[in-house]
C-alpha cells in the first residue's frame, strides 16, 4: 500500500551546549501511522519529540509537515497537538474549560474555517461557534470515556482521568499529528495497559497520525505500527514491533527489546552456525564465510527436548514460576542461558535443548558494542 | 508532645490579649464616653463621638484614605507586576540576590527614609544645589501635594507587590505555557490567559500588603503632604494627642472593621485561603 509521508525530520541535529542530544536524525512518519520513539532516558526521544512541537528549535536541519517547512514557526502555528508528560492541565480552569481551551482562544476566522461556516451570516457566528465548541468539547470528552466530568476540578481527577482529559485537549483540535510524551507513564499497570488500548483504538478511529515516545518496550510493542529505537540521538533501527523483535539489528536493540540470549559464534557457511561448541542450521542470513557473528535466542526459542536428542546439554541453575511458564537459568558449558518453557523442572536436573533454524537469528558483530 | 507544644504557643496568647484584645475591647467602650483621656472622671455615656465621624474633615480623611490606597495600590501592582514577570523571564541565577535588592529600602527606618524623600522633593535639597553650584537650576518642590503623598506610598509599599507576585509566578509550571502555545496561543495570550490567572492569588495578596498599611498609615501623609492630606490615620493621631480618646477609639476600631471585612471578602473569593500564604 502506498502510503503518504505526514511528517519528515531532515538531517535534525539538536546540541545543548556541547551535547549532542539528536545527532542528523532523518525520520520519514506515514499518515494515520503509529509510530513510536522508544529508548532509554537520555537517548534524544523527548528531545526529538519537541522539536516535531516547536518546544525546541533545532541547530540544524529540517522539520517538513506536508512538504511544508516548519522548522522555524512556533508551536501555535503547526498542526501538531501534544499530550504532555505531566499533563500540564491549567489549574486554574475546569474539565470542560480546559478541553475547549484552545479553540475558545482561536481567531474568528480560524473557527470559520474548522467548522466550515463561511456561508453562516455575521449575527449569528458568534453563538453558533460557542454551541459548536461546546458540542466539540463534549464529544471529545465522551471519547476518552468522560461524560459527566465536565464541571469537574482539575485538582479533584484521578492521574487516569487527568490523562484523558489531556488527551481530549488536544484531540478536540482535529490536528493532522498529535505527539504523545510518555503519557502513560504516571499510571498504575492495570490502567495503563486499559490506555494503551484505548489509545490505539482511538488512533484507528481518529484517523490521527500518533507519535509517541516511551522507555517501556512493551508499550511500545503492543501499540506501534512501526517503533524507531534510538540511542544517543540516533534512530538505531526503524520497523514493525515484529520485525524489531524478531531481527533486532544489534546488541544494543536485542537488550532492549525483550529478553533474550547474545551467544557469540561463527558463520561457518550459508546456512550454518557454529556456538558454544554445536553447529547449528540457521536461516537466511548471508555473512562472509568464517566470520564472527553474534548469535541472538530468545528464551521461548529453546526447545527442551530429551538429552540423547539435545544439541546444548546443561544443569538447571535455578528455575523462576512466572504464571504461565518457568524462566530456567540453564548452564551449558559454563555459559548461562535463559530458557523458557512449560515443563517443571528441578534445580540440578541435567536438561537437553534444541533451536529450531529458522529461531536462530544473526547479528554482525559491532566492534564497539564488544562486551556491552 | 502535643500537648507540650501546645503550652509553648501560650505566651504570644496571653500577649495578644493583654496588648491586643483587651486594649481593642478598651476602645469600644471608650468610643461611647466622651472621656478626657483614660479618667472617666465627669464623663457620660454618650454618641458624642459617633456624631464627629460625620464631619465634613473626618470624611474627607477617610475619602482620602481609600482614595490614596487605591490609587497606590493601582500603580505599584502594574509596576511590580512588571518587575516580577521580568525576574520571573530572565535567566539570571541568582534571583533571591535581586529581589533581595528590591526589597533593600525596606532595610532603612520608615520615618528616616520618608523624611530623607521629602526631602527630596523640596524646593532646595541637597541635589539642587549640587546642580547649582555647576550652574544648572533646576527643581521640582512637590511636597506637600498630593503627588508626593502618592509618590511616598508607592516608594514604601512596592517591594510588598513584587514579593508575592514574583512567588505566585514561580509556581506556575513551565509545561502550562507549552500547552498553551501548543493548543494555538500566542506568546501574548498565553500570558493573559494562563500565566496572569495563575498569578491572581500573588497580585491579590500584594495588593492587601499595599493596600491595608496605605489606608491606615500616618506617617507618609504627614509628613510628605505637610497637613495638607490628611488620611484617617491622622486624624486618629490628632485625636489621641488631643486627649480625645473617645473619638481615636472610634476611628481605630472603623478601620479595623474595615480590615475585617476586606480580609473577610477575600477569604469568600479564595476558599482555600491560599491567597494569604
Amino acid at each position: 500500500m502506498e502510503q503518504k509521508v505526514i511528517i519528515e525530520l531532515l538531517n535534525v541535529t539538536k546540541k545543548f551546549d556541547d551535547d549532542i542530544i539528536v545527532n542528523n536524525l532523518n525520520l520519514a512518519v506515514y499518515e494515520n501511522e503509529f509510530l513510536t520513539l522508544l529508548g532509554p532516558s537520555g537517548c534524544g526521544k523527548t528531545t526529538t519529540l519537541r522539536i516535531i512541537g516547536g518546544f525546541e528549535e533545532a541547530n540544524e536541519g529540517q522539520v517538513i509537515i506536508e512538504g511544508k517547512d516548519f522548522s522555524e514557526l512556533p508551536p501555535y502555528a503547526r498542526p501538531i497537538n501534544t499530550v504532555f508528560q505531566k499533563y500540564a492541565l491549567f489549574p486554574h480552569l475546569n474539565v470542560i474549560d480546559n478541553v475547549a481551551f484552545g479553540l475558545n482562544n482561536r481567531s474568528y476566522d480560524y473557527l470559520v474555517n474548522f467548522y466550515h461556516l463561511e456561508e453562516m451570516p455575521k449575527k449569528e457566528l458568534k453563538k453558533k461557534v460557542k454551541e459548536l465548541i461546546k458540542a466539540s468539547a463534549l464529544e471529545a470528552l465522551e471519547l476518552v470515556n468522560l461524560k459527566g466530568y465536565e464541571n469537574r476540578k482539575i485538582n479533584n481527577l484521578s492521574g487516569g482521568q487527568q490523562q484523558r482529559v489531556a488527551l481530549a485537549r488536544a484531540i478536540v483540535n482535529k490536528p493532522k499529528i498529535l505527539l504523545l510524551d510518555e503519557p502513560l507513564a504516571a499510571l498504575d499497570l492495570k490502567l495503563r495497559q486499559k490506555m494503551q488500548y484505548e489509545l490505539k483504538e482511538m488512533q484507528r478511529k481518529l484517523g490521527i497520525t500518533f507519535i509517541f515516545v516511551t522507555h517501556d518496550q512493551e508499550e511500545a510493542m503492543t501499540m506501534s505500527d512501526r517503533i524507531a529505537v534510538m540511542d544517543q540521538g540516533v534512530i538505531v533501527q526503524l520497523g514493525t514491533p515484529r520485525a524489531i523483535y524478531n531481527e533486532p539489528v544489534n546488541r544494543y536493540v536485542t537488550k532492549f527489546i525483550g529478553e533474550s540470549n547474545i551467544i557469540p559464534g561463527k558463520y561457518l557457511k550459508k546456512d550454518l552456525v557454529h556456538f558454544m561448541g554445536v553447529d547449528f542450521e540457521c536461516m537466511g542470513y548471508k555473512f562472509k564465510n568464517n566470520e564472527k557473528v553474534d548469535v541472538v535466542i530468545r528464551p521461548e526459542d529453546f526447545d527442551v527436548v530429551d538429552l540423547d536428542k539435545a544439541k546444548l546439554t546443561g544443569t538447571v541453575l535455578s528455575i523462576m514460576f512466572k504464571g504461565v511458564h518457568n524462566e530456567l537459568m540453564v548452564d551449558v558449558k559454563g555459559v548461562t542461558l535463559k530458557v523458557n518453557t512449560y515443563e517443571n523442572y528441578v534445580v540440578g536436573e541435567p536438561i537437553g535443548l534444541k533451536v529450531d533454524p529458522y529461531e536462530i537469528h544473526i547479528m554482525k558483530v559491532n566492534k564497539d558494542e564488544q562486551g556491552v | 508532645m502535643n500537648k507540650a507544644f501546645r503550652k509553648l504557643s501560650y505566651p504570644y496568647l496571653v500577649w495578644l490579649t493583654v496588648f491586643a484584645i483587651i486594649p481593642i475591647f478598651v476602645m469600644f467602650i471608650l468610643s461611647f464616653f466622651n472621656t478626657e483621656g483614660l479618667s472617666f472622671e465627669g464623663s457620660s455615656f454618650n454618641f458624642n463621638s459617633f456624631v464627629t465621624v460625620a464631619d465634613e474633615a473626618t470624611l474627607v480623611a477617610i475619602k482620602n484614605s481609600f482614595l490614596y490606597a487605591g490609587i497606590s495600590t493601582t500603580i505599584s501592582l502594574v509596576l511590580g507586576y512588571f518587575v516580577a514577570y521580568q525576574l520571573f523571564k530572565s535567566k539570571i541565577k541568582n534571583k533571591l540576590l535581586i529581589l533581595t535588592i528590591f526589597i533593600l529600602p525596606m532595610w532603612s527606618n520608615l520615618l528616616l527614609r520618608t523624611e530623607a524623600l521629602g526631602n527630596m522633593m523640596e524646593h532646595n535639597n541637597i541635589i539642587t544645589s549640587l546642580l547649582a553650584r555647576i550652574n544648572i537650576n533646576f527643581s521640582i518642590g512637590i511636597k506637600g501635594t498630593p503627588l508626593a503623598v502618592i509618590v511616598g506610598l508607592i516608594f514604601t509599599y512596592l517591594p510588598f507587590v513584587i514579593l508575592p507576585v514574583y512567588t505566585a509566578l514561580e509556581k506556575i509550571e513551565y509545561s502550562l505555557q507549552e500547552a498553551s502555545l501548543d493548543l494555538g496561543l500566542t506568546e501574548m495570550k498565553t500570558f493573559w490567559k494562563v500565566v496572569f490567572p495563575l498569578s491572581l492569588k500573588g497580585v491579590i495578596t500584594g495588593s492587601i500588603l499595599v493596600f491595608l498599611p496605605s489606608l491606615s498609615g500616618f506617617a507618609v501623609p504627614e509628613i510628605l503632604g505637610k497637613g495638607n492630606v490628611l488620611f484617617i490615620g491622622n486624624i486618629i493621631e490628632q485625636a489621641f494627642k488631643n486627649m480625645n480618646y473617645s473619638f481615636g477609639s472610634l476611628l481605630s476600631i472603623l478601620i479595623i472593621v474595615l480590615i475585617m471585612a476586606a480580609l473577610l471578602i477575600v477569604n469568600k473569593v479564595d476558599k482555600e485561603g491560599e491567597t494569604l500564604l
